[in-house]
């Protein structure tokens, strides 16, 4: 006892001590509850069974009824369409942005600064101020579109099927920019100097340098970034909530905001659990991803 | 021989620092040249204004006859090997050496054998597919230099290339980046803070300091007749010692000052009598004799030796430094007596440090009358 005491504060012990503490942390907050919706998603589950573990298992029956649904299709490519464009809006902005700061004229850093506030922002609080930007008959997007001649008429964006998915794409890049852009911030901070002195000596032009030095060293940023904005889109439920609701009629549903809506709406857990099933293997890939490209990180 | 770099009148302002103060600087084509000078001395702003990474304020610079003050870095035809040897972290070793190629639309199998060549002569044949974290610093400054090689380029800049690498491989590079320079005849200019660097590689040093040339020359001439007394402290391991002095009565002599005593030498011409000015002796100019038998006796301080020279500082104010090869029998505490051959001497002006020439009897400045002389032991 006195051994095992004094491992504990001086020796092998408290670095077991301190990787226990965190991994008990996660296996009772994030790994059972996980694990628990992975069970449930082969179960029957209804509102009387809700209460006790032991459930009829059902095999795959709950992954092939959700395929034969109607809407299944056009969610998961809501949520394909949703993911991609928000990433790649994010990403595109934020990179244009952080080499825009990079370029460090007076003030670049307060403004740079200023930026970040878009990320603290409740993502309900957004949605409510989108809600009026967007706004069909006197939203500031629709008017800005109309003077400037690009659209004739006004666009309902919320409430038609066809620009109702857009509304939370837009709201997702203005929200998800900043932290794009800081990152590659940081990214670009971090290639020294003199690799791009080196390179103007060789004969290289700005674009040539942008491709052959800051591309090339940016890459596990980009992964990790990338990885980070996929894992980030997925979890986007309050946008949905406070713009669309999912609708009109599924138009701008998407798998997360679906797997609550069955759940805790129509009280089908097991058909949440195994849209979130299907969202954990996704969500896997992209840890993958980031991992990976965090742990490749070329300096020199 | 034709001139490969020419700074005209060069200055260089950050806000109000002024930074380079009218350079004037002609190198021939061939020419091994090396920057020396203190930290912040401008020596490196002096050649990242060459390479075209930093902009000069006013002047007028040249390379190989063309007026570079507006040309972009990458239009100038110079290569540069960095402190920092700033190798592309991404590449292999021979992506790193074909990059210069392959910017310039080079083909593919046409710059892999240009490389191929250039490492064969630096020895990284067998490196070629390696990234450069996989390197050990002489390997990367290896692949820096062949970098710069490959290009063929107008004129080789050097960044104080050898400040990463431990003392034997630094001397082993000098040996190298000169044999390399000689075979190539190429034009180089080299920044170093190692004045050891500078009179070992080059055939022309330039003395930095403040941002103003203090001298430039052969090597050998600086250290024999250096300009003014900071390039005579700079120049020479161990440094030079400086004792205040001021010209005897007699004109052909200096009494050099120790505080509590002095020592009377000649100087082999005359001078105004009771001229104030600083007297300097190279340590490995001084020879030790019997008491009594040199021009002055000094007691000794600290004896140091390293086995092929002894270093003794002489306890006096200010202090003496004295080299002799192999091992003397003085130890701390004994009265020795030193000679200096008056050719060996060097004055300068105590008030601006110029260099003062016995030989031709000249003197700047008014002599200082007020000086009592009275009671100087011999």
């Amino acid at each position: 006892m006195k051994r095992i005491l004094a491992s504990v504060t001086d020796g092998k012990g408290f670095d077991i001590g301190l990787v226990l503490l965190p991994l008990a942390f996660l296996f009772i907050m994030s790994g059972l509850p996980l694990v628990y919706n992975v069970v449930m998603s082969f179960q029957e589950v209804d509102m009387f069974s809700l209460g006790s573990f032991v459930r009829p298992f059902v095999g795959f029956k709950n992954y092939v009824d959700l395929f034969s649904q109607p809407e299944t299709r056009p969610i998961l490519l809501n949520t394909a369409l949703f993911v991609s464009s928000s990433i790649a809006g994010q990403f595109l902005i934020g990179f244009g942005l952080a080499l825009f700061f990079w370029m460090n004229f007076p003030g670049a850093s307060w403004l740079r600064g200023l930026f970040l506030v878009s990320w603290v922002m409740p993502g309900l609080v957004v949605g409510a101020i989108w809600n009026w930007i967007l706004s069909g008959d006197f939203g500031v997007l629709n008017f800005f579109l109309r003077e400037t001649g690009v659209i004739e008429g006004n666009i309902f964006w919320r409430s038609d099927p066809n620009y109702s998915l857009w509304a939370v794409i837009i709201a997702n890049i203005w929200l998800g920019t900043s932290f794009n852009m800081i990152l590659l911030s940081v990214g670009l901070s971090g290639i020294p100097k003199d690799l791009y002195e080196a390179a103007e000596l060789d004969g290289a032009n700005a674009l040539q340098r942008f491709f052959t030095i800051t591309l090339p060293m940016m890459r596990s940023t980009i992964g990790a970034i990338i990885a980070l904005g996929l894992i980030f889109t997925l979890q986007q439920f309050d946008l949905f909530a406070g713009i669309t609701s999912g609708g009109p009629n599924n138009s701008s549903n998407v798998t997360q905001y679906w797997a609550w809506d069955l759940s805790f709406r129509q009280y089908d857990f097991a058909k949440g659990a195994t849209i979130s099933v299907i969202m954990i293997v996704f969500v896997m890939l992209a840890s993958v991803v980031y991992v990976r490209s965090t742990r490749h990180e070329v300096r020199g | 021989m034709t001139l490969q770099i020419e700074l005209n009148g060069v200055n260089k302002f950050y806000g109000a620092f002024h930074a380079l103060k009218d350079i004037n600087l002609a190198i021939e084509e061939g020419t091994f040249v090396a920057l020396v000078g203190p930290s912040g001395c401008g020596k490196s702003t002096l050649l990242r204004s060459l390479a075209g990474l930093e902009k000069i304020s006013t002047g007028e610079m040249k390379i190989a006859g063309a007026r570079m003050n507006d040309v972009p870095p990458r239009k100038r035809d110079v290569a540069m090997v960095f402190q920092s040897y700033a190798l592309y972290p991404h590449m292999t070793v021979e992506e790193n050496l074909t990059y210069s190629l392959r910017i310039r639309g080079v083909k593919k199998a046409e710059a892999r054998k240009a490389a191929e060549e250039v490492a064969a002569t630096t020895g990284l044949s067998h490196l070629m597919k390696r990234y450069p974290r996989e390197l050990s610093g002489g390997q990367r400054q290896r692949v820096a230099m062949s970098r710069a090689i490959i290009r063929h380029p107008k004129a080789f800049l050097f960044d104080e290339p050898l400040s990463n690498l431990d003392a034997a491989l630094r001397v082993h590079m000098r040996k190298e980046i000169r044999a390399l320079h000689d075979r190539l005849n190429a034009t180089s200019v080299y920044v170093t803070h190692d004045q050891i660097e500078a009179m070992t590689m080059a055939d022309h040093v330039v003395v930095m300091r403040d941002g103003i040339i203090e001298q430039q020359g052969r090597p050998l001439d600086l250290y024999d007749r250096p300009a003014n007394k900071f390039v005579a402290g700079f120049i020479g391991s161990p440094a030079m010692n400086f004792i205040p002095a001021i010209v005897a009565d007699d004109g052909a002599q200096v009494v050099l000052d120790f505080g509590k005593t002095q020592a009377k030498l000649a100087i082999g011409s005359r001078l105004s009598p009771g001229t104030s000015l600083t007297a300097g002796i190279r340590p490995e100019h001084i020879k030790i004799v019997a008491e009594g038998q040199g021009a002055f006796d000094v007691p000794v301080g600290i004896v140091e030796s390293t086995g092929s020279a002894t270093f003794i500082t002489s306890a006096t104010q200010p202090e003496l430094t004295i080299v002799e090869t192999g091992r003397g029998g003085a130890k701390s505490g004994d009265i020795i007596g030193l000679a200096i051959e008056p050719a060996q001497l060097h004055l300068f002006d105590t008030a601006t440090g110029r260099r003062i020439e016995p030989q031709s009897g000249q003197v700047g400045i008014e002599p200082l009358r007020h000086l009592h002389l009275a009671g100087h032991a011999s």
